[in-house]
């Protein structure tokens, strides 16, 4: 098992390149370019007394079409304060309907290549890891961190949603993306990013043989004279370097025993942090399995959107 | 609609028993269906110390299935199989264990997920109730046909010289490793975890979490159609079928499961199991999480007399 001395003294090799920022700005502007389209239709089968279940879907980059579960307290007008949920590797987006009865809204994303989400871009699992990882502008997660900043803006097109009190959360890839998400949108107020997924590539790829992170070592194993090129591109999409950028508060949970995704590149992304940060470790605890974590990203969240609604009534 | 030859009893323990038959016609069905298995090795995710295919095979309704093969470089004679049965999931993909060095892996989807998903496609929630109403219209029950094609398809394919069979499945995947087992006695041992309690009324007093709680969203929608989903949910019998399972089976639960297997099922399978090792954790859906993954990695080993570590 890590101990948190391991964590410490883990030194990844991931640097940020100089034009880190000028390249996402040219994504979030092409984003901003393209019609957001944003649509809900009611799921009645899904809703019950607490939340109103919907449909909902917008258009990301190169015009994709994105599909989200989106959840809305049944009781009160709003506006509601809301919760952006990012998506695992290969796990299919929930209905997060226990919000409902907390006041709160919730968007569910299915990014590009999850089912509902896969009429135009489908590279499957094992496949989306290395999916157009040649160059940056064609790596699949170029697309895939658009998605769920486009979440952002569909849930601010939203009137019942409340602009100042947008959260983010997710595990293992979605720990990830609310990494990237957070890193890229100052509208996020707050974060728990559980076993995330895509931080410190070089390191992760070597340190473990399970999948997803093994797909990088497959693909240098079809094309050895590329690794270079491969760890170049993954530089602009690391999570250690959005963390850098990320400045609302945010809560890093590592499972020590995790098998999926080395605890120590976990903790090289909450080093980076730049904003209030807390650290959950998990002893005995695998890759999205520690017992307590759920109870504590619920109630986290719970605490800083009560906090957030007092900040604003000041303000 | 529930159909006259259902006749629905409930047990004094809570099982949902019946008379239809759907083990006889899912295995006459499957008799008459050629497997017309083909198997390809796939270089980019084959290891150093295992081959990787692609297995493509038929089932029953006119359905393509797609599994993964690994089989180690170095077999030589019989090799033990460990064939993972499908999580309720789109995604059923290669993973890792370490078993993958000593045994041969069979993960095996079923119709509507990724890749055997060419005349339908499950959704997610969806796939639990979609048609539910009636026992001739349930997808999911496809799912128990293609867990027995998928051992016809390891037994067929000739990669690879099979030894010990043992099977291995969380939730869905539990539920029809279980199925699997009671019905074909080569296997040898059964690792489930969580399985779904489906022909069990458990299933239909669950909480609002998912999968189980699809069901309730179905009721809830539907009030009116409460006996035709008892009704098809009865052509499984978990509990009946157990003391056909002659191998041991090692158990988990979370004790405060509500989504996947609640407590309540899992003692009583546990009970009817002629050998069973149940495991109860203080977890909920994720049940004993990594201390059982290790105690199950460990279980395995033994019980294909091969060893777990790398």
């Amino acid at each position: 098992m890590a101990t948190k001395a391991d964590l410490e003294a883990f030194v990844t090799s991931v640097t940020c390149p100089d034009d880190f920022d000028d390249f996402w700005g040219g994504v979030l502007a092409q984003l901003a370019s393209e019609p957001l389209e944003a649509g809900v239709s009611h799921d009645p089968m899904r809703s019950n007394d607490d939340v109103t279940v919907y449909h909902a879907t917008y258009r990301s980059l190169d015009g994709l079409e994105i599909f989200g579960w989106y959840s809305v307290p049944a009781a009160g007008e709003g506006p509601f304060p809301a919760i952006l949920v990012l998506p695992g590797y290969k796990s299919e987006p929930a209905v997060r309907r226990d919000w409902g009865r907390r006041g709160v809204a919730v968007l569910s994303v299915a990014v590009r290549g999850k089912l509902p989400s896969s009429a135009e871009f489908n590279p499957g699992y094992p496949g989306l890891l290395t999916a157009g990882i040649e160059s940056r502008d064609t790596y699949s997660y170029r697309g895939v961190i658009s998605d769920c900043s486009r979440g952002v803006d569909f849930l601010l097109s939203r009137p019942e949603v409340d602009p100042q009190r947008i959260f983010c959360c997710g595990s293992s890839q979605g720990g990830g993306l609310t990494l990237a998400t957070a890193g890229l949108r100052p509208e996020i107020r707050g974060g728990v990013s559980g076993y995330p997924f895509l931080c410190a590539y070089p390191e992760s790829r070597q340190m473990l043989r399970s999948y997803p992170y093994d797909e990088l070592s497959c693909y240098l194993r079809a094309y050895p004279d590329r690794e270079q090129q491969m760890l170049e591109t993954l530089r602009y999409f690391d999570g250690v370097n959005f963390a850098t950028r990320i400045e609302c508060p945010m809560v890093v949970g590592i499972a020590m025993e995790d098998e999926v995704c080395p605890p120590e590149t976990s903790y090289a992304a909450y080093d980076r942090l730049a904003g209030e940060r807390e650290l959950w470790l998990f002893p005995e605890s695998g890759h999205g399995n520690a017992h307590d974590y759920p109870r504590q990203e619920t109630e986290w969240l719970e605490r800083r959107i009560a906090a957030s609604k007092a900040e604003w009534a000041v303000s | 609609m529930a159909g006259a030859a259902h006749s629905r009893l409930e047990s004094r323990v809570g099982r949902i028993m019946t008379t239809s038959g759907f083990w006889d016609r899912t295995e006459a069905q499957l008799a008459e269906t050629p497997l017309d298995l083909s198997i390809e090795r796939d270089s980019f995710y084959s290891q150093p110390e295992w081959d990787v295919y692609q297995v493509n095979y038929n089932t029953t309704g006119g359905h393509r299935l797609y599994a993964w093969l690994s089989v180690p470089k170095d077999a030589n004679g019989p090799v033990p199989a460990l064939v993972r049965l499908p999580d309720y999931a789109s995604v059923h993909d290669i993973i890792y264990t370490s078993l993958r060095h000593n045994a041969a892996v069979l993960n095996v989807t079923h119709r509507g997920q990724r890749n055997s998903d060419g005349d339908y496609r499950a959704s997610y929630p969806g796939l639990l109730t979609d048609g539910i109403a009636s026992g001739e219209s349930w997808a999911l029950l496809g799912a128990y046909s293609d867990a027995l094609r998928g051992l016809d398809a390891l037994l067929a394919q000739d990669r690879v010289e099979i030894g010990k069979v043992a099977l291995w499945g969380a939730g869905l995947g539990g539920s029809l490793a279980l199925a699997l087992a009671s019905r074909r006695s080569i296997v040898d041992a059964v690792a489930a975890d969580t399985p779904l309690p489906l022909g069990h009324t458990t299933a239909l007093d669950s909480g609002p979490g998912y999968p189980l709680g699809e069901i309730g969203d179905f009721l809830r929608y539907h009030p009116g159609l409460r006996s035709e989903v008892e009704a098809t949910l009865g052509l499984l019998d978990p509990v009946g079928d157990a003391v056909n399972v002659n191998c041991p089976v090692l158990l988990s639960a979370g004790r405060f499961d509500r989504s996947l297997c609640p407590v309540a099922f899992a003692e009583e399978l546990a009970e009817a199991l002629p050998n069973c090792d149940l495991r109860l954790y203080d977890g909920a859906a994720e049940g004993g999480g990594h201390i059982h993954a290790v105690a199950r990695t460990a279980w395995l080993a033994d019980r294909l007399e091969i060893s777990a570590s790398v």
